[in-house]
């Protein structure tokens, strides 16, 4: 093997000195003297109707800046990585959460006392927590566009003959749970002007996506308008969304002045994007040798009150529903549905970890069934070089996953000695 | 941030009974502080001012007066982990101290505390009340003893009054050649509030349990002695048998107290399996744990 | 509101301000010492961010009030490395990559450093514990364990050096 510069040598990261000193300087850490502080009201009930908010006691308290709702927004009040359906500030709540209004304060204690004093009031509407009732044709929409934000299909081959043809049939229902990233570092920012051009500092995994958000929500030329990512603590997808920075630009840019956010653990939680919770219905079907003839995946991802990354999601779980292993036949659709839930978006793996814990338990049911350990219904099935995907893509120059599912028997042999012959 | 319009820091206990006596109720003693500052700091405590005992000297000691052990209401959850004498004495309540929070937790967190706190769950508590200890109560009014169990009166709940500090827990060394052990079911290793935690203490003669005590915590408001618990222990000899009589038993009892709560159906299945857990390492195990 | 008049030792520098007593150690380590170094993840003692060492003993800044602190001595993240030179525990955290986003990184690093102060030859086992109210989101924690281990030999090697 060529010696290289890089490539096979252990590499110190460029920002480990500054890491481990204590140097680097998260949203959070920024000092801007003067700085405004910001906080925000939300929604306390998941699905209702604004009719009307009054500041006017708020606005009385000391130390209190400016408060602003979404008829302060100066540009197109929505935004969103695939769907611009969320609003920064909300006239309809769509979840427990939603932010509904802005204070700016010189200091913490009165923007929060400013908080306590806004007065909300609700329209409520019944709030849809349930995947299978925001399906139904009747049910309230949540969104204009209705609660079935897109569909995703994979078909191939004939999926009913090959049923009929095999010698197992395994239906399967699993769902899996709705989770919080729970990166160490909360969300943070700072903003200021720099003469007409408006500086956004944040943790976030998406500087540039954020810029074309906030632009268009406070109606910024591109030009005008600069976020600069700060160390990062954590994201795993949970930071690709817009979190602080809207709530950071339109306080600095009303005011003209600097303004600071720092969400605490429970904001974070609260306001935040999750991991879909899914609901997969899973039917494989399999010869006596254990080889798989076809498959029948119906999945529905609960993206919550907002679309962020949802649509992308279920479109990789509808892809990627088969696993690493060859089906000829393949039935796959994937829906992706609006609920009341918090709003659901990128998170590791984008609903392959969900499809895994599905395709590998029915792997495992196959392997029961026709009598052969789950190793080698594996080996059976496991993607080759020339291989087709559920989609069609043939696998024509490297494919890694039968090597390595021997070397994770070798390790498990290692690790875990006496591991069942009867598993060979 | 809690607005304190008071704050005092003693240096002395009487000071600090002065100090509570003339505020009316308004100022709180604060020991450790990990349950209260960040209650307080969220707005979930509201306390006009504080005396602060971390600057009071001698309640922070840990001693023998002949069969009985005392230890100072401020000492921290890893000063009672690593004393020789616990450890040696009452070994339930070294592991029950170990088993709370974290490092950093046990660094700060006491034993006053965590008693004045009034957890369903406090690990401590449920060795405590199984050792039958006391607490000393001082204000200027007087000092009183009186037992953990009594002092306790439901979640978050104490009959200790305003103008009293905890200045002091004591308990009988149990009889001698006594095992004593402690367990708690947490979610995870570290940082966990118990599910449940169990203590038990008891003393072998002539092959048959002559003396037992049984604690379990996190099933009612406060942890408690079980006395059916203990009596099913009781003139039996160890035996794997009894460990599963013992296991069923607890099973009843957590099922008779927790009745229809929606934690029953899980409580009422673990209790068996800490139970079982503990009395098994208890019987098999010849060397720690026994005084 | 009351003023509390507090006295204390951070990073060996002595420290005298007159603070609101409901400010947390925390707060008066980040926002009035400007000691950044030091974190807040979640504010109730769950995640070990805001770790610094009082009195050679870890303990979570954000669960004491500053004045219970007051006439004790302090270290942080930013009391480590001499004139720049980073200490042993900040070395071997960077060498085998035990550092990701960072965030966790100062809390971890003073947990070891009073792990190693008690405990100079630490089992995998003794580590596990020390940092166990320490969380990281990312590396999966071999990472630290490896770096606490690899610190715990280039202090041995470090003592041998300078008795020598």
């Amino acid at each position: 093997m060529p010696e290289y510069n890089i490539i096979g040598k252990s590499v110190q990261r460029i920002d480990g000195p500054r890491k481990v000193s204590g140097e680097a300087q998260y949203a959070a850490d920024l000092d801007i003297p003067g700085a405004l502080c910001l906080k925000v009201l939300r929604s306390k009930v998941a699905h209702a109707l604004l009719q009307g908010i009054d500041t006017r006691e708020a606005l009385k308290v000391p130390g209190v800046v400016g408060i602003f709702t979404h008829v302060d927004i100066p540009g197109i009040n929505s935004y969103g990585i695939i769907v611009k359906d969320q609003p920064a500030l909300t006239n309809r709540v769509r979840f427990k959460g939603d932010a509904i209004a802005l204070v700016a304060a010189e200091d913490e204690a009165s923007a929060n006392k400013a908080l306590r004093l806004i007065k909300v009031s609700l329209q409520d509407l019944s709030p849809i927590y349930d995947i299978r009732e925001a399906m139904r044709e009747d049910a309230p929409a949540i969104h204009e566009t209705g609660n079935i934000l897109s569909v995703y299909k994979v078909k191939k081959g004939d999926v009913e003959s090959a049923f009929k043809q095999a010698d197992v049939v395994i239906p399967g229902s699993y769902t899996t749970q709705r989770v919080e990233h729970c990166y160490i570092e909360t969300e943070a920012g700072v903003a200021y002007m720099d003469n007409d051009m408006l500086v956004i500092k944040a943790g976030t995994q998406n500087p540039h996506y954020d810029r074309r958000d906030v632009a268009r929500v406070l109606g910024l030329a591109m030009n005008k308008l600069r976020i600069i990512q700060t160390t990062t603590g954590g994201g795993f997808g949970g930071k690709l969304d817009i979190s602080v920075q809207c709530f950071l630009g339109l306080a600095a840019l009303k005011l003209g002045r600097p303004v600071k956010i720092a969400y605490d653990r429970q904001e974070s939680f609260v306001a935040t994007g999750k991991r879909h919770p899914f609901f997969i219905d899973y039917i494989t079907a399999a010869n006596r040798e254990g080889k798989l003839l076809a498959v029948k995946v119906r999945i529905v991802g609960d993206t919550g009150a907002y679309a962020s990354y949802g649509p992308a999601t279920l479109l990789r779980a509808a892809v990627h529903a088969t696993g690493p292993y060859e089906v000829p036949n393949v039935d796959i659709e994937a829906f992706c549905v609006y609920t009341n839930n918090p709003f659901s978006g990128a998170m590791r793996g984008f609903g392959t970890p969900q499809m895994a814990f599905a395709c590998e338990s029915q792997l495992d049911l196959v392997a029961q069934a026709v009598n052969i350990s789950p190793l080698e219904i594996r080996r059976r099935n496991i993607f080759q070089k020339g291989s087709l995907t559920a989609t069609q893509q043939k696998l024509d120059v490297s494919v890694g996953i039968g090597k390595t599912l021997e070397a994770a028997w070798e390790k498990a042999l290692q690790v875990m000695p006496g591991l069942g012959d009867e598993n060979k | 941030m809690p607005d304190l319009s008071e704050y005092y820091q003693p240096q002395s206990l009487t000071t600090a009974l002065e100090l509570l006596a003339k505020s009316g109720g308004k100022l709180r003693p604060l020991a450790g502080g990990t349950d209260i500052v960040p209650a307080m700091s969220k707005g979930e405590l509201k306390a006009d001012g504080l005396v602060d005992l971390s600057k009071l000297p001698d309640i922070q000691r840990i001693s023998v007066d002949g069969n009985e052990v005392k230890i100072g209401s401020l000492t921290t959850f890893t000063q009672i982990e690593t004393s020789p004498l616990i450890r040696a004495k009452a070994s339930l309540l070294a592991e029950a101290a170990a088993a709370v929070g974290s490092p950093q937790i046990r660094n700060l967190g006491t034993i006053g505390g965590n008693i004045a706190n009034a957890s369903p769950a406090a690990d401590t508590v449920t060795a405590l009340v199984t050792l039958d200890a006391k607490a000393r109560l001082d204000s200027l009014k007087g000092s009183r003893r009186v037992l953990v169990s009594e002092l306790l009166c439901g979640a978050g709940k104490t009959n200790i009054h305003p103008q009293e500090i905890i200045t002091e827990i004591n308990f009988k060394i149990p009889p001698p050649g006594s095992k004593t052990g402690f367990i708690k079911l947490g979610r995870r290793k570290a940082l966990a509030i118990a599910r449940m935690n169990l203590a038990i203490i008891f003393n072998v003669k002539e092959e048959r349990i002559s003396f037992a005590r049984v604690g379990l915590g996190a099933v009612g408001p406060n942890p408690r002695r079980y006395v059916v618990l203990e009596n099913s222990l009781l003139g039996q000899t160890p035996s794997e048998v009894l460990i599963e009589k013992f296991a069923i038993e607890a099973e009843c009892e957590v099922t008779r107290v927790l009745g229809s709560r929606p934690s029953a159906v899980y409580k009422c299945e673990a209790v068996k399996g800490i139970a079982r857990d503990l009395l098994t390492k208890l019987f098999l195990d010849s060397g720690q744990g026994v005084v | 509101m009351a003023q509390f008049h507090l006295e204390m030792k951070v990073n060996g520098k002595p420290i005298a301000l007159d603070i609101d007593p409901g400010l947390r150690l925390l707060d008066v380590l980040r926002d009035i010492l400007h000691l950044t170094g030091t974190k807040e993840g979640c504010g109730e003692g769950e995640c070990g961010a805001c770790s610094v060492i009082l009195d050679d003993e870890l303990v979570d800044s954000c669960l004491i009030l500053a004045p219970q602190a007051h006439g004790r001595g302090v270290i942080t993240i930013e009391g480590l490395a001499l004139n720049g030179e980073l200490d042993p525990y900040q070395q071997a955290f960077l060498e085998v990559g035990a550092v990701q986003c960072g965030y966790c990184t100062p809390g971890m690093i003073l947990a070891a450093r009073v792990l190693l102060n008690h405990n100079p030859k630490p089992s995998k086992q003794d580590i596990a514990k020390a940092i166990s109210g320490n969380l990281c989101r990312c590396t999966g924690y071999a990472k630290i364990v490896q770096g606490i281990e690899i610190a715990a030999s280039l202090k041995e090697t470090k003592a041998g050096v300078s008795r020598a």
